[in-house]
Order: C-alpha cells, then sequence, then structure tokens
C-alpha cells in the first residue's frame, strides 16, 4: 500500500506540474499563430486530447484481447478504467473542436476525418459503457465488454479510412499543419502532460475498481 | 437416479448443468469421463435434455420439429424413425399439424419424443410428469423403463410422485444447493461422478 | 462439414417458419415503405432533390427495416425455449451463427427487392440500367449489415434494455457499411462516370471480408453461458 500510494503521489505531483508548465508555455510563451490567432492555442490541448482519447481506447482494446485469452478480471479492470477516461477525453477533444472551429471556420462541426472519428469513437465508448451498466454478472460483463471493445477498436481504422475517402471525393481534407519548432516542442510538452494525467487517472482508477470488484464479490457470497 | 427437492433448491440448475449449458462458476465435473470445462462438446453428443417448456417451434409441425432436433443432432432424418417415433409418443395422427395447434400435453410429448430420435446415453429430465395427464405420465414411465433397460442412464427431476420415481434405483434430495444422496450404493455411480469443492456440485 | 449441415437446418428451419408466418417480411416492407414515403412528404415534391438523395434514402430505409428483423431474430428462438435450446445440441456452436446469419441475409435481400425497385418508382429514377451496380451494393452491404447486426443480437439477446443496446453498439459499427452502400448507391444512379463507386464496392466487400473473419472467430466466446 505504501509504494502504491507514494507512486501516485508522485505521478499525481509530475501530472500537474507538467501540465501547468505545458499551459503556461502553450498561453503565454510561445507565438499566436499568423493566420488565426490567439485561438490556435487551443490545438495545444485538442491534438493532445485527441491523442490520449484513441490511446485510451488502444489499452481498452489490448486489455480486451487479454482478457478472453487469459480470463484475468486485472485485465478487465483496466479495459474499464481505460475506457471511462478515454471518454472524458473523447468529449473534450470534440468540445475543444468546436471551440476552434466556430472562430475559425465559422462553424462548430466539420466532417473532418479525424473530428468524425472521434465522434463515432465516442459513440462506441458510450456503447461499451451502456453494456457495462446492463450486465449485472460480473464474469459476462467483462466477457461481453471485451468483445465490444475488441470488435469497436477494429473497426476504427475501417471508419477513418471510409471518412477520409468520403471527404476527399467532396472535399479535401483540412489540417493543421505545423512545422515550426517552437510549436512543436509546445505541442509535444502538452502531449507529455495529458500522458501523464491519464496515467495518474488510471492509477486511481484501477484502484478504485479493484475495491469495487472485491465489494461485489462478497456481496455475491452473502446473497 | 431422481431428484426430488423444494423449489428453488437448484434441480433445473443441475441439469442444465449436466447438460452443459450452465458453465460450472467454481470446480469441474465429469460426466461419462468429459470434463464440463473443457470438453463439453463431448457430453452434449450423449446428452439428451427434456425441459419444462421443452424447445419446439410453434410453426413447425410435429414432424418437422422432430426432422430438426435430428438435424441438429448431426444425424440424417430418416422418415421411418420419426414415424416410429411419433407412434411411440402417440402423436401419429397429428404428425403434420403446427405445433400451435397442440394442447399442453402433446407439446410434452413431442419434447419428450426429441429424447427418442437420437441416441442418447444419458437422459436428463426435468418435471417430465408436468402438464400431462394419467395416459402420459404412464408414457413417461414406459420410456424411462425404456432407457433403463437399454443402458441409457436417466436423471429424473420431479416434485411429483410416479412410478419412474419410485423405481428409481438412487434418490438424492437437493436442497438450496447441496445434494444428499438417499444410501444406496448402485453402479449408477459409474456414469456420473461428480467433484469440487466439499464434495458436493457447485451449483451457482 | 457438419457446421454447415446445422447451419443450414437452422436457415431452413427459419426460412420456413418465415414463409409461414410471413411475420417479418411484412412488418419490414411495411414498415420501410413508410420510412421511404414519409422521407418523399419530408423533402417535398422537388424530384431533382430527391434523386440527389435517393441513394441515402434508401440505406436509411434499409439499415431501419434491417434493425427491425435483428430484433427478431433470436426472439423467433424466445418463444420456443430460446438460445439455450439451440445451445444444447452438440457440434461447433458457430454453426447457429451461420444459420441465424444467412437468415438474415435473404429475408433482407428478399425486402430490399421490394423497397428498391418501389424506391425508384417513388423517387422517380429510371432504376434498370443500374441494376447490376445496385445488386452488387445491395449485397454487399446487406451481408455487411447482417453480419454485425447478427453477432450483436447474439450478444444482447439476454441483456437488459435491449432494444436499445443493439442500435447502440451497431451504429457505430456500421458507419463503414452505411458510408460505402449510401456513396456507391448515389454514384451508381447518377451514372458515376468516373468508376468511383469500385471503391467503395472494396471498402465494403473488406469490411464484409474481415467481419465475417472475427465475427464468426469470436462467437463462441459471445455464446458462453
Amino acid at each position: 500500500m505504501g509504494v502504491k500510494s507514494s507512486i501516485e503521489k508522485v505521478l499525481g505531483i509530475l501530472a500537474l506540474g507538467t501540465m501547468l508548465i505545458g499551459s503556461y508555455v502553450g498561453l503565454a510563451v510561445v507565438p499566436a499563430d499568423a493566420a488565426q490567432g490567439n485561438v490556435q492555442r487551443l490545438m495545444y490541448v485538442h491534438v493532445p486530447a485527441a491523442w490520449l482519447a484513441f490511446l485510451a481506447f488502444f489499452v481498452v482494446f489490448v486489455m480486451s484481447v487479454l482478457y478472453l485469452i487469459q480470463r484475468d478480471d486485472r485485465w478487465d479492470r483496466v479495459a474499464a478504467s481505460s475506457a471511462e477516461i478515454g471518454v472524458v477525453f473523447t468529449v473534450l477533444t470534440l468540445l475543444l473542436g468546436m471551440m476552434w472551429g466556430k472562430p475559425t471556420w465559422g462553424v462548430y462541426w466539420t466532417w473532418d476525418p479525424r473530428l468524425t472519428t472521434t465522434a463515432i469513437l465516442l459513440a462506441i465508448y458510450v456503447g461499451y459503457g451502456a453494456l457495462r451498466s446492463f450486465a449485472e454478472d460480473g464474469e459476462k460483463r467483462a466477457r461481453w465488454s471485451a468483445i465490444v471493445g475488441v470488435i469497436g477498436f477494429a473497426n476504427v481504422p475501417i471508419v477513418y479510412m471510409s471518412v477520409t475517402w468520403w471527404r476527399t471525393l467532396h472535399q479535401p481534407p483540412s489540417s493543421p499543419r505545423s512545422v515550426d519548432p517552437d510549436i512543436l516542442w509546445t505541442l509535444m510538452l502538452n502531449l507529455a502532460a495529458f500522458t501523464l494525467v491519464y496515467l495518474y487517472l488510471m492509477v486511481r482508477r484501477i484502484r478504485f475498481a479493484k475495491l469495487e470488484g472485491e465489494l461485489e464479490k462478497r456481496m455475491a457470497y452473502n446473497a | 437416479m431422481c431428484l426430488v427437492g423444494p423449489n428453488g433448491a437448484g434441480k433445473t440448475t443441475l441439469l442444465k448443468l449436466v447438460a452443459t449449458l450452465l458453465r460450472p462458476s467454481g470446480g469441474d465435473a465429469h460426466v461419462m469421463g468429459h470434463s464440463l470445462l473443457n470438453d463439453p462438446d463431448e457430453i452434449r453428443k450423449r446428452t439428451g435434455l427434456l425441459t419444462v417448456r421443452g424447445f419446439l417451434y410453434d410453426d413447425l409441425s410435429a414432424a418437422e420439429n422432430l426432422h430438426f432436433t435430428m438435424r441438429m443432432a448431426g444425424l440424417k432424418p430418416r422418415r421411418e424413425v420419426i414415424a416410429r417415433v411419433l407412434e411411440r409418443i402417440g402423436l401419429a395422427e397429428v404428425a403434420d399439424n403446427r405445433m400451435r395447434t397442440f394442447s399442453t400435453g402433446m407439446r410434452k410429448r413431442l419434447a419428450l419424443g426429441q429424447l427418442l430420435v437420437r441416441p442418447i446415453e444419458i437422459a436428463l429430465m426435468d418435471e417430465p410428469y408436468s402438464g400431462l395427464d394419467s395416459q402420459g405420465m404412464r408414457l413417461v414411465d414406459e420410456v424411462v423403463a425404456d432407457f433403463k433397460a437399454a443402458g441409457t442412464t436417466v436423471l429424473l427431476a420431479s416434485h411429483q410422485d410416479g412410478e419412474a420415481v419410485r423405481e428409481a434405483e438412487k434418490t438424492g434430495i437437493l436442497r438450496r444447493g447441496h445434494l444428499e444422496i438417499l444410501p444406496e450404493s448402485e453402479p449408477l455411480s459409474r456414469h456420473l461422478s461428480v467433484g469440487g469443492p466439499a464434495g458436493a456440485p457447485e451449483v451457482d | 462439414m457438419s457446421v454447415l449441415h446445422r447451419a443450414w437446418a437452422i436457415v431452413w428451419k427459419d426460412l420456413l417458419i418465415e414463409a409461414r408466418t410471413k411475420q417479418s417480411f411484412n412488418a419490414m416492407v411495411f414498415f420501410a415503405a413508410l420510412v421511404l414515403f414519409i422521407f418523399s412528404f419530408a423533402l417535398g415534391p422537388d424530384t431533382e432533390l430527391l434523386q440527389e438523395v435517393a441513394g441515402g434514402l434508401l440505406w436509411v430505409g434499409i439499415a431501419f427495416t434491417g434493425l427491425l428483423s435483428l430484433s427478431r431474430t433470436y426472439q423467433n428462438e424466445e418463444t420456443s425455449g430460446g438460445l439455450e435450446g439451440l445451445r444444447a445440441y452438440p457440434g461447433d456452436s458457430r454453426a447457429i451463427y451461420l444459420g441465424k446469419l444467412l437468415g438474415n441475409i435473404v429475408l433482407l435481400l428478399l425486402v430490399e427487392a421490394v423497397l428498391i425497385p418501389a424506391a425508384g418508382i417513388l423517387f422517380q429514377a429510371n432504376l434498370w440500367p443500374h441494376a447490376l451496380g445496385l445488386a452488387a451494393v445491395s449485397i454487399l452491404g446487406t451481408i455487411g449489415f447482417s453480419l454485425v447486426g447478427t453477432f450483436y443480437s447474439a450478444l444482447t439477446v439476454n441483456l437488459r434494455a435491449r432494444e436499445v443496446m443493439l442500435p447502440l453498439l451497431l451504429f457505430p459499427a456500421l458507419v463503414p457499411v452505411l458510408l460505402g452502400a449510401v456513396n456507391a448507391t448515389t454514384l451508381i444512379l447518377e451514372g458515376d462516370l468516373m468508376g468511383e463507386a469500385v471503391v467503395w464496392l472494396r471498402v465494403l466487400g473488406a469490411f464484409d471480408i474481415i467481419f465475417f473473419v472475427i465475427c464468426i472467430w469470436i462467437f463462441p466466446i459471445a455464446l458462453e453461458e
């Protein structure tokens, strides 16, 4: 217990620290974009959030596969935790995308392949979560959500390709290009910060999930 | 062997476990030497299950239902076999009528017929008497007797009395998940050996 | 080969029951027609507009209709003892998936055979010159839809709030199919001057193959008790 909680604390402090530094650099230090102005700074949160949303989902996928092979509850807990945290990052990505879109292109939503795929990712996550909440038996819940996790993730690249094709037939894709080294390393910094936040949240959530699992087992015995 | 016990004791659960429809949540059991966890298909090949509701399609005829059962059991459905079984269970005249028109008793007989169209080594019967009139109950007793004569193990759960129940070579009382076999050592135990924590089947 | 035999037994059984009761078929055709009509009303009598969006409307109709039939796939089994009965039979449980899959595909294709000409009439689009292309999209799209649909309806059959969970799980998974089918259909109806429809047909084909492999592989795990 001692080692674990101190890892958590260190992780938490690191996460907070890098977030603060990253935000400061992103907001104050790096020069604003010539064309878009200060709104472009949103990129420093939007892109890492998107990246993490996908990373979290990838983790769900790997854990789901592991669970289906080994049937170890640990993998299920990690998967479920990652899915929950992933939803947060996904919603964040979409909201930030909208906030960025309105002043920049005049619309809240564009059918940009990445944005669209993120929206579909959200739908898959929500389905995953709903499935878990409706399945009462622990083993079934783990097994079914693992299946959905695997299929859902397998679909993401296909979805992305389909939407990209769809878009290129109608309009060329719009992607912000950043070659400027200042922008690049600020992005990296914020990316690292977000990743640390993800890890911190994961560690805490998994620990909580373990407690939840034990509580469930105890309740099943007494029932 | 006959299983008796109050409602909710787990008789149906136990039968379903042996039929490999349910997975043991803890421990394992061996049926005819095959493990429930690792080898369920081998068990399914040799086991027939008679449930309370039966497993029949309303919009197919009696003959077609049996035809389907044979196909799904991996057999080539032969008209003579089906006709013979229908005769045995007393449904020969209504063979081509849709099951929708059948009474409860008739359905039960057809469900019984499903056990007869395939070669099985273990017959699992859950409340075989329910829904049957005295003629039907006699049919069940005859079928059970035939099974026994042929060497097929019969595991029967019932809270109704009947000849088959009384003639059972072994009786077990199931109460809230714990099975107590009334003392009588018989070779039936050859066919069904159960192992798990505390030596009693782990009923979920 | 007994997997195929048993799958075929299930297809035979389901289609026989359907032929006798016509429950699903009638409901599906009626529902699909309703959808098409409502869309026509909503978009107004401007035939040019209707023709532009005909592809999309058609597939919206097919998707919702397909959803209707999926909910009934295992409902049929429900009144006769449920999926349980099928699982009690020996042999690979993948036969169940295959059987149900084929049944769904056939049924949906039959409904489309009625629906597509009806759409042609309502939207005043001449479909005959494009019959081959439309058939190809129809088949590939229906297969894709049924692959995922049959799988997820087995998964959700014992779940609470099944009627909500099935579409919730299904539609994100079907995005490639819908995109592919709608775009291919629209392009084909417009004459497809640049041969772009083939790209979409390939997307559909790839999706079908990938998900056939995945679903049939994982099915026994989904069915475990």
